[in-house]
């Protein structure tokens, strides 16, 4: 039991966070679950990333910094949840660096998700409808009195909160009037002297202050009463939820498909609504009961990693790049090789996930990077090989393939896998450490071991 | 050179800014020699030779980790030979550069024992042509030769008189004291040149006297202490007595080459005009602070890709010119 | 179009950052291009004159030689209506031919999925170069990324071979079809197969491939040279999808310019002598673009984002020379006060390529019908 005990934990971890370390997940895995969830719902309760330290040593231009430091902040956090949320409002509200190319707007918009992520949705909505790098990717800076532009008030409805079906084109001319004069101040440009913040500005001269019906509610609507009305719909928490089951749980069709496709776990949906409701709006309390179900719990591997759950999963393996070095950037190019260039999702749709994650190009960048950032120095694969034999100085080929699969994860493997990596460990003759060639050669074989591991269809499964 | 008895601290007003981003990016320390050329280490490896009036005249070194290449460079001086002392932290390595870009030598071995280093921050050369340097992740500073021959150091982490944290910049002073701004603990220490403790300046805030996180120190002929308060965007200065004198949160202008930019470019200029510019001027994160022999002030302004500069302005003072310290403050003061 | 009867082959070479067209075929004599230019030019008596109008930069001499053959269609003014000044922006609508909305299907990649519907060949469309262009990308068409054609393939990081074989072998029954596992495992494993696959047809290239021709150094001539390594490989390419990256020159343009003219013009020219020595060259033609032309005015050092540029078909069987218009430079018609003019729409050339060249249906691809330029050598 103690072993699944591991296992749970680890899939807790993995979806909640970005993975952990052999020894984070021995502690985390003696405590009680439920009281692991809190921790993980309490980011306050932990110190944040060093800004100082980041800022010392990634300090440099930020244009050309790209999504690293977000990068290292996913691996190093100690509140993994917290910044796990704000990459998944990234996935939602997907806001691009190809149409500002201002990045400091955009850092920004993810310090608020990582602000706000967890707190009521009208909030977080609030937020994001004041937020300088979102409203000028969907142009709510030319929304004005008598000119509407409807693209902000569009995809709120139809990507960030109901979904289509929800509401009339109608409410969505309504809903964009009610955020015309929403904008923000002019930021200096780049040259010559770099970039400079922009913040959220309300221009009573460009807004919209007639009578407007929208869900059914009629009066002088304002873009706060707009979220108002979104947060109470029915259809509003429906769709929130299936986004994070979608996220944390399992696999969904891409977006587009939901108005016709039923979901995949009805009930895990009525579940997170009801506590959307009970709760007041909170996420909080709706990510509570999402990771305390059984259908959380019983969905392992039933997700296609995303890249920024690869490499930061792969980096927490390997225990390297724990305080910052030269060369993270590659880290970051890595993703954006693997098809999620964070920070510049494709479309605002957001970055098609599950199986779309894969492709000939994608899958072999995987699969190199996996295997290229395993190698014998590094201090994760040194306590990986330590734990194989467990200060025993041999290890037969089916232990040295079992052992292997459950500290790398642990992984789950279909016989196909489990057929190669046994043939591999006993055409190698398992491993002996009892005299010094023999442990040079067989800390190489666990090391080879370690990378087909990672190289398994498997391990592109969170 | 004997001090003065006192001065008459006539100002300090900002003069002019030279550089611009891409001809000055990410400038992390200066150096100036005594034909006024300046020269502006950035953190991607360059160093970019500018005149005074702002004048391009070379650039040297570069990106890279071969001999003569910089991957994280943090500080640059001058030493009594008047060539350039450069350190990198990724690297750890001190290069000495002609003023040409030809290395002299380079030294250094990574490691935590004597003599070797962990991300080498502040260097700092004495008249005797050794040099000093901050040991950042060892947390110390180390004496060395000209050739990188280990001579002394001092300093072990910890926040008690004389222990450091992650120590940044260094400057020699008068007498060879050494002055590191003790990153960590928002304070600068003074030593001796043996190392011995002789007092402290600052604590953690953002008050007069206060830092947050300051990454450089420099000293002047009249004694004055100048400290970059990086996390506080601003330069404080101080007398050798550590009395809050001034400071500086920036009031750059436009540079010579920053201005024939914008002449070409239409649509920024009617950004500008739609724009509030009152942040433009302000210090953004400075990383070090320099002072040449006319009493100018180089403030490497980082994150806005420039270098704003001060001009110094005091008479000094004779035995006739200002009576000597009072015990307590006076309300008469006429 | 075919010559030579072998299936016609499009090379794509980007020029990324927004090459200065005006630097690249310049208009030597006219006044206004030097009043606009005081620092950043080329001087009348250093240009390489095609007529007494236009030139090409001095160090575009083997471009300018192949012009002289005739092998060189010059594209003026290519742009399209409120061109972006974003880099990202404007490169998705050269990907995509998406000006307005937000495209998520590359042209190139429209173009391989007619040229191979059957999906028969993963190598039909091949990228010089990691991560796939937004130009190839369309969901459902495999594209071959070939970051370095000598050491493709997975798990190439390791060094020893007989190790890294024992590996793949590992991994290929790793991947080996898992029936009833589930589409996603099914999935995975025909996907890793077919890189299995596209890797060992590719390493075919290097082992066949043996030329007089030395490229130079520089990266466009590697990618080139790889390009001419698989097509001469015969391994059914049809699309070649090729960048050359620095032209975003806001700063050190009159150093940096020229050395970039230097490297491609050179490699162009080196890569059509290489398919010459093969008897490769008739079902070649190159289609060079990239995202922008840079403004009027220079800035001191370098110039800034503009809007209508430049483009060049290239290839044994293009008829040489000049076509559409270039744009009028004088300034009371420059584009916002300080632009070039576009004369040409993009998608009108990627339409004469597709339809003239692979005898595509345009539209469908390009998004449109737009009027087309007769660059090829009608066939014989």
């Amino acid at each position: 039991m103690a072993d699944g005990r591991i296992a749970l934990t680890a899939h807790l971890l993995r979806r909640a966070g970005f993975g952990a370390t052999r020894e984070e997940l021995e502690e985390a895995a003696a405590r009680d679950y439920e009281a692991v969830v809190e921790d993980l719902l309490h980011p306050e309760r932990f110190p944040e990333v060093d800004e100082d330290v980041m800022g010392r040593y990634f300090g440099w231009d930020i244009t050309t910094l790209g999504a690293a430091p977000w990068l290292y902040r996913m691996a190093n956090t100690r509140r993994p949840l917290q910044e796990k949320m704000a990459l998944f409002w990234h996935h939602v509200f997907a806001t691009a660096y190809s149409k500002s190319e201002h990045p400091v707007t955009l850092n920004r918009q993810i310090d608020t998700f990582r602000r706000v992520g967890m707190s009521d949705l009208p909030t977080i909505l609030l937020e994001l409808s004041r937020d300088p790098a979102m409203i000028f990717w969907l142009d709510n800076n030319e929304n004005h009195r008598g000119e509407p532009n409807e693209n902000y008030g569009r995809e709120l409805l139809e990507l960030f909160s109901m979904g289509v079906g929800n509401y009339t084109e109608q409410d969505l001319k309504m809903a964009a009037r009610a955020f015309t004069g929403w904008t923000f101040t002019q930021p200096i440009p780049l040259y010559p002297h770099g970039h400079y913040q922009s913040s959220f500005v309300y221009d009573p001269e460009a807004h919209d202050d007639s009578e407007k019906s929208f869900l059914g509610e009629t009066g002088r609507l304002t873009g706060e009463d707009i979220i108002d009305i979104i947060a109470r719909q029915p259809a509003t928490p429906r769709f929130i939820a299936r986004h994070l089951y979608n996220f944390f749980v399992a696999d969904e069709p891409q977006v587009p498909a939901w108005s016709v496709e039923p979901p995949r776990d009805p009930d895990a949906i009525d579940a997170m609504t009801a506590a959307y409701f009970e709760s007041g709006f909170e996420m909080r309390s709706v990510l509570r009961v999402l990771f305390n179900s059984d259908s959380f719990k019983n969905a392992r591997h039933r997700k296609v990693k995303s890249p920024a759950e690869l490499v930061t999963g792969i980096l927490k393996l390997v225990g390297t790049h724990r305080f910052p070095q030269p060369g993270f950037e590659a880290y970051a190019e890595a993703t954006k090789m693997m098809g999620q260039e964070l920070l510049n999702p494709p479309t605002v749709e957001g970055w098609h996930t599950g199986k779309e994650w894969i492709d000939g190009g994608t899958l072999n960048e995987r699969v190199n990077f996996a295997v290229n950032e395993v190698a014998p120095d590094k201090p994760g694969v040194q306590s990986f090989i330590a734990g194989l034999t467990s200060g025993k100085t041999s290890l037969p080929p089916d232990e040295m393939v079992e052992r292997s699969l459950d500290l790398a994860g642990p992984v789950a493997v279909g016989k196909e896998t489990r057929a190669g990596l046994t043939r591999f460990a006993e055409t190698s003759g398992g491993l002996s450490f009892a005299t010094e060639e023999e442990s040079s050669l067989s800390t190489a074989k666990a090391a080879r071991m370690l990378q087909l591991v990672v190289a398994s269809r498997e391990y592109q499964l969170a | 050179m004997p001090r003065p008895h006192g001065l008459l601290r006539a100002g300090f007003p900002y003069l002019k800014t030279i550089g611009m981003r891409r001809v000055t990016n990410t400038p992390v320390d200066v150096a100036i020699d005594g034909d006024e050329v300046v020269y502006v280490l950035g953190r991607a490896g360059e160093i970019t030779k500018l005149s005074m009036e702002d004048d391009i005249l070379g650039v040297i070194a570069g990106g890279g980790s071969d001999e003569g290449k910089f991957t994280w460079p943090v500080s640059i001086a001058l030493d009594r030979d008047e060539n350039l002392v450069v350190s990198d932290e990724a690297l750890n390595r001190i290069t000495t550069l002609t003023k040409d870009g030809e290395v002299v030598r380079t030294w250094g071995d990574p490691g935590s024992a004597e003599g070797q280093l962990d991300r080498p921050a502040g260097v700092a050369p004495d008249a005797e042509g050794h040099v000093y340097v901050a040991d950042t992740m060892n947390h110390r500073i180390q004496k060395f030769t000209a050739d990188g021959e280990y001579i002394l150091g001092w300093g072990r982490h910890g926040s008690a008189e004389g222990e450091l944290d992650m120590p940044w910049g260094l400057a020699v002073g008068d007498e060879g004291s050494v002055y590191a701004a003790d990153w960590r603990n928002d304070r600068v220490q003074k030593f001796t040149p043996e190392g011995d403790f002789v007092f402290a300046l600052g604590a953690g805030g953002s008050g007069e006297g206060q830092f947050r996180r300051p990454a450089g120190v420099t000293t002047d002929s009249d004694g004055d202490i100048y400290v970059a308060d990086t996390g506080n965007n601003r330069v404080q200065q101080f007398s050798e007595e550590r009395r809050y004198v001034d400071r500086f949160i920036g009031d750059a202008t436009l540079s010579k080459s920053a201005r024939e930019y914008m002449l070409s470019n239409a649509k920024p200029n009617r950004l500008r005009e739609m724009a509030v510019l009152e942040p433009q001027k302000r210090l953004r994160n400075p990383r070090s602070v320099k002072l040449d022999a006319k009493g100018r002030m180089f403030i490497p302004d980082y994150m806005s890709f420039r270098v704003q500069v001060y001009q110094k302005e005091v008479i000094p003072l004779g035995p006739s010119g200002i009576i000597p310290p009072l015990r307590s403050p006076t309300l008469q003061v006429t | 179009m075919e010559g030579n009867g072998k299936p016609p082959v499009l090379v794509v070479l980007q020029l990324s950052g927004g090459n200065d067209f005006m630097n690249t075929v310049v208009p030597y004599t006219n006044p206004a291009y030097h009043d606009a230019r005081p620092l950043v030019r080329v001087k009348e008596e250093e240009a390489l004159a095609i007529d007494d109008t236009l030139a090409f930069h001095p160090s575009a001499a083997p471009l300018k030689d192949l012009y002289d053959r005739g092998t060189v269609a010059v594209v003026q003014g290519v742009g399209y209506p409120n061109s972006s000044r974003s880099h990202f922006r404007a490169m998705d609508i050269m990907h995509t031919c998406e000006p307005v909305a937000l495209g998520t299907e590359g042209w190139v990649g429209r173009a391989i999925r007619e040229l191979d519907p059957k999906k028969e060949n993963v190598l039909t469309g091949v990228n010089l170069g990691r991560g796939l262009p937004r130009a190839m990308s369309v969901p459902g068409v495999p594209v071959t990324s070939v970051g370095n054609l000598d050491s493709y393939g997975l798990l190439t990081g390791i060094s020893e071979e007989r190790q890294r074989e024992e590996a793949l072998d590992t991994f290929k029954s790793m991947y080996s079809p898992a029936i009833g596992s589930g589409p996603v495992m099914e999935y995975l494993a025909q996907t890793g197969m077919d890189v299995l696959t596209g890797a060992d047809q590719l390493k075919a290239a290097p082992a066949t491939y043996e030329s007089d021709v030395e490229y130079a150094g520089n990266a466009i001539a590697g990618s080139l040279r790889d390009v001419a390594r698989v097509h001469t490989a015969g391994l059914g390419t049809r699309i070649f999808y090729v960048q050359h990256g620095g032209y975003d020159t806001h700063a050190n343009e009159m150093p940096d310019h020229p050395v970039l003219l230097s490297d491609l013009s050179g490699a162009i020219m080196d890569f059509m002598q290489d398919l010459r020595d093969h008897d490769a060259s008739d079902e070649v033609a190159i289609l060079v673009f990239t995202e922008f032309g840079r403004r009027m005015r220079d800035n001191g050092t370098g110039t800034d984002h503009g809007s209508g540029g430049g483009a060049f078909v290239i290839g044994d069987r293009v008829a040489g020379g000049l076509y559409a218009e270039y744009p009028p430079l004088a300034p009371e018609q420059w584009l916002n006060g300080e632009d070039l003019r576009h004369t040409y729409d993009f998608r009108g050339l990627y339409s004469t390529v597709l339809e003239q060249w692979l005898s595509l249906e345009a539209a469908p691809i390009v998004n449109g019908q737009f009027e087309q330029i007769r660059p090829f050598v009608e066939a014989a």
